[in-house]
């Protein structure tokens, strides 16, 4: 890869996040449309991509950019009203964008595709067509005035501007700086400085050799001077300095942010505790810290004197206060990008671990040593620790994968002409890396089924007596070793005769069956059912809820619905936390030793083969009252259908899946186990009943039962048989 | 021309690469009475029988799954995938491991056999197609036929017998009941 390569490809990378922050920042504004920050960070993406597109020779880029930032300037200086409708052209424009770029990056012809070029007029034109330009909205000037004459006269800021050469030929107008100065407060002495200016032949009428000192009198706290400053900050060096009381008030300052309400404050740098109380600028930090990076030895606050951007004053009292905060939160807390198959590895190896603490363990009671019995029990503590800490490294928060359907709500209600809100909870709950991955696609395809099939067109609501509004849920939370995510909506709920209708057609159920309204809603997964009479390019093929349910299956989870109609509809989804280690428990049914996850288990149950009356009809048993319909794991394995009755005693280990309860009747409980869960492969990839495998202290392979799909899978087996009685209320 | 290898383990360097050119390698194998051949290039390694682990609800010729170095591979019996009946483990019982890809991945696959024989070398003009029809295992399972000593030696396409897609073919039973599940599961 040569120089060019290597920089194109930081500047596909930078393009990339520039535009997911356009993206954020514009569904901000939707929000709150007077947040300056947010329009700033549109423009400034804009500006950014189009200045590296134009280092590339990425023509098309550079003058699709140019008109939006044409626009996002007039915006920014309130030139233009924002609303709903611009927002919309610009989160198209920024789709487009990556469109253009991605094509410009293959192709360098100098003239765009119809397809592109078409879109992109088109998008031009919307972005000029609503020309809503504000005619100088009446600025509440008022309050300002009267501010400025409450300040005292001796409390002047200085501004020195030492503009660059090359600051006109970059469209940089210093006067244009000092008018708008004006309208900010007013300037008390101005005096022109031109020592760098030739007096020989080497003048150039195109260059800028002026220097201003700048005497101003405003209310102005220092970052929002600075900011009227900001558009020219790589064109000239900017100091502010500030009058006396401000110092006096930085100090104060200092003395009150000491004691934050709880006290666990993260250290902060120097540069960010000025720039907190507003003693600095970001932009003066960022300089003194590249001087900082030339000139070792130097400290910051040195420079930051040096330079006239603080007084030493304000520096000495900033880095006592920082001593004082590094002392209280020694602990602060940081972050560490690590490299994921790092951290594969590590999970790996600490799984490698606790089977060979399992043999230790094993070899220990085998052999019947106390001390090293001990020993190993401490280790087989601490392994566990070691085990939970290290998946803990693989959790992530699941807001991340939430917020990005903000966007799909977005899009999606606007094409549908619906009003719908996206409201998410439980954000921070946290989950294996690896399944946010793959939940990914499952909930965008019910996000989307809630927003085509769910919530209804605001008329539709409005005349249900509803808020033309619809409001689509997101929640997650933990529940006994799962995580349980929530996609609700307050639409019109699922029309279980409707349902019924079209499974009947499509011969998924028979007439004549009855069926509870719960088993109707479940037919919303099979496959080829869809209610929507007409399909679209959202929804309503009839696939998609069978993948839904099909992937999470596959991540051992399940996904239930409730609905009611008129009020909405509920979809949740259980996972397991984590895909690598489980807490197991192994029992041995003829002489092959199984693994029951440890959660899934109620109680385990010894009795004699005669108490349990047992014939070979019927398959459940009185539990203190209630029916427990059992398998005895041995024959359903062997697919014995008749038992052959033995002496010994059996046990019951009572398996609990959502609401459900099943026994198994197995040979030999023998206890809790650590469980590194290895997968079966690929032949066995789908194969019910059992989800995985583990090797045992003695290198044995156990099979790791999958509860669910056993409860499912006998289900199946004792409707065939007839056997309806088995489970009462299924599924 | 077949040539035992014990006696041409002297032979010298120049006849070995004669050898790589003219010959192919085969490791041959008992299979009940059958004497059957696998190209070596195609084995990994061949190792004796540990404990195999049982897995439910699976058709006979899937014998289990075994602990290879803390990883999980899967034990197909032969002799149930060809002939279907099953092997008996006796003291001589291998696993002959191989690996097959899927999607560019690749699948360590065991396959049980009753005794190894010997390693041959036969001539590439040796080989000889399948006969279109009078063998006792599938056509497509035959690599090629080897002459040796007069006598035809049965070659397996071993890639072929182990297809994860093929072996996986089960599932698709699994996936049935499921969408009878869903349909018996209303039925209630």
């Amino acid at each position: 890869m040569n120089d060019l390569d290597a920089a194109l490809t930081v500047f596909i990378q930078e393009a990339e996040e520039l535009l997911i922050q356009m993206e954020q920042g514009l569904l901000l504004l939707e929000e709150t449309p007077s947040d300056k920050e947010s329009i700033n960070n549109v423009f400034r993406a804009m500006h950014t991509i189009k200045g590296s597109a134009g280092l590339f020779g990425l023509e098309h880029v550079v003058a699709f950019c140019h008109c939006v930032e044409t626009v996002m300037d007039a915006i920014r200086k309130n030139q233009r009203a924002i609303d709903k409708q611009i927002i919309s052209v610009l989160l198209s424009c920024k789709d487009f964008c990556s469109e253009l770029i991605e094509y410009n990056l293959s192709n360098q012809s100098p003239t765009l595709p119809e397809r592109l070029a078409e879109t992109s007029n088109q998008l031009i034109q919307q972005l000029h067509a609503d020309h809503a330009l504000i005619s100088k909205a009446p600025l509440d000037k008022e309050p300002e005035i009267t501010a400025i004459k409450s300040v005292l006269p001796e409390d002047n800021w200085l501004i020195i501007l030492k503009f660059h050469t090359n600051a006109l030929r970059n469209g940089i107008d210093p006067i244009a700086f000092i008018s708008f100065l004006k309208g900010k407060g007013s300037i008390v002495t101005i005096q022109t400085l031109t020592p760098e200016l030739p007096i020989d032949f080497s003048f150039d009428s195109e260059s800028c050799y002026l220097q201003f000192h700048i005497v101003f009198h405003t209310p102005l706290a220092k970052p929002d001077i600075a900011k009227i400053f900001e558009f020219a900050e790589d064109d000239c060096d900017i100091r502010l300095l500030p009058p006396d009381s401000k110092i006096e008030q930085y100090l104060k300052l200092l003395q009150a942010s000491e004691y934050d309400a709880d006290g666990v404050k993260e250290i902060e740098k120097l540069g960010e505790i000025l720039t907190n109380i507003g003693a600095l600028t970001a932009s003066e930090i960022n300089q003194a810290l590249q001087q900082q990076e030339q000139n070792q030895a130097k400290r910051l606050g040195e420079i930051l004197v040096e330079q006239q951007f603080t007084e030493q004053v304000v520096v000495t009292q900033a880095l006592q206060k920082q001593e004082s905060e590094r002392e209280k939160a020694s602990k602060a807390a940081n972050y560490i990008r690590v490299d994921a198959t790092k951290l594969g590895r590590l999970i790996n190896l600490v799984g490698e671990l606790v089977i060979s603490g399992a043999s230790i363990n094993l070899l220990a009671q085998r052999y019947r040593l106390t001390e090293l019995d001990e020993a190993a029990a401490h280790m087989s503590g601490l392994v566990s620790e070691i085990r939970d800490s290290a998946l803990q490294l693989r959790m992530v928060s699941i807001g991340e994968t939430f917020s990005r359907f903000k966007r799909v709500v977005r899009d999606v209600s606007t094409e549908l002409n619906k009003q719908i809100e996206l409201v998410v909870t439980g954000g921070e709950t946290e989950l294996d890396k690896a399944l946010v991955e793959k939940i990914n696609d499952p909930l965008t395809h019910l996000i989307r089924n809630a927003l085509d099939h769910g919530i209804e067109l605001p008329e539709q609501r409005l005349a249900s007596g509803k808020p033309a509004q619809g409001n689509i849920y997101l929640n997650a939370y933990h529940d006994s070793g799962h995580i349980v995510i929530e996609v609700a909506d307050d639409g019109a709920g699922l029309n279980a005769d409707k349902i019924l209708a079209k499974a009947i057609k499509n011969g998924l159920v028979t007439e004549n069956q009855q069926l509870s309204q719960q088993e109707i809603f479940n037919l919303i997964f099979a496959a080829g059912l869809s209610t929507k009479d007409q399909a679209n390019n959202l929804s309503g093929r009839g696939v998609g809820m069978d993948v839904v349910r099909k992937n999470i299956l596959a991540l051992r989870g399940a996904v239930n619905v409730t609905s009611q109609q008129g009020v909405g509809t509920t979809i949740t989804i259980r996972l397991p936390l984590t895909l690598a280690i489980i807490d197991g428990f192994m029992v041995v049914a003829e002489n092959e030793r199984y693994i029951i996850p440890l959660n899934m288990i109620e109680e385990c149950v010894e009795m004699n083969a005669s108490e349990w009356k047992i014939d070979t009809i019927k398959h459940y048993i009185n539990l203190r009252g209630e029916v427990l319909p059992y398998l005895r794991l041995a024959d359903y394995f062997q697919n014995r259908t008749q038992h052959i009755p033995t002496d010994h005693r059996e046990s019951l280990v009572v398996v609990k899946m959502a609401n459900k309860k099943i026994g198994l009747v197995v040979d030999e409980l023998q206890g809790e186990h650590q469980t590194v869960i290895k997968p079966l492969g690929k032949i066995f990839e789908r194969l019910q009943g059992v989800s995985g495998a583990t090797i045992l202290g003695n290198g044995d392979v156990a099979l790791i039962l999958d509860v669910q799909g056993l409860i499912q899978h006998a289900m199946h087996d004792t409707n065939t048989s007839y056997q309806s009685s088995m489970i009462a209320n299924s599924y | 021309m077949v040539r035992l290898r014990s006696e041409n383990q002297q032979s010298s360097q120049d006849d070995k690469s004669l050898a790589n050119d003219a010959y192919q390698q085969f490791l041959t194998f008992l299979l009940g009475n059958q004497v059957l051949g696998i190209d070596i290039l195609e084995i990994k390694e061949i190792i004796e029988t540990t404990r195999i682990t049982r897995i439910p609800k699976t058709p006979a010729y899937i014998r289990g799954v075994i602990n290879l170095r803390g990883n999980i591979v899967p034990v197909i019996d032969l002799s149930a995938r060809l002939y279907q009946y099953a092997s008996e483990l006796s003291k001589l019982s291998c696993i002959v491991l191989v690996e097959v890809e899927l999607n560019h991945e690749m699948h360590m696959v065991g396959a049980l056999i009753d005794q190894v024989n010997e390693i041959l070398d036969i001539a590439e003009a040796d080989l000889l197609p399948a006969p279109d029809f009078g063998t006792e295992i599938r056509i497509d399972f035959i690599k090629a036929m080897g002459k040796v000593n007069n006598e035809f030696i049965t070659l397996l396409a071993i890639e072929r017998i182990l297809s994860i897609i093929e072996l996986a073919e089960f599932q698709s039973i699994t996936q049935e009941n499921n969408q009878q599940f869903q349909t018996s599961e209303v039925s209630k």
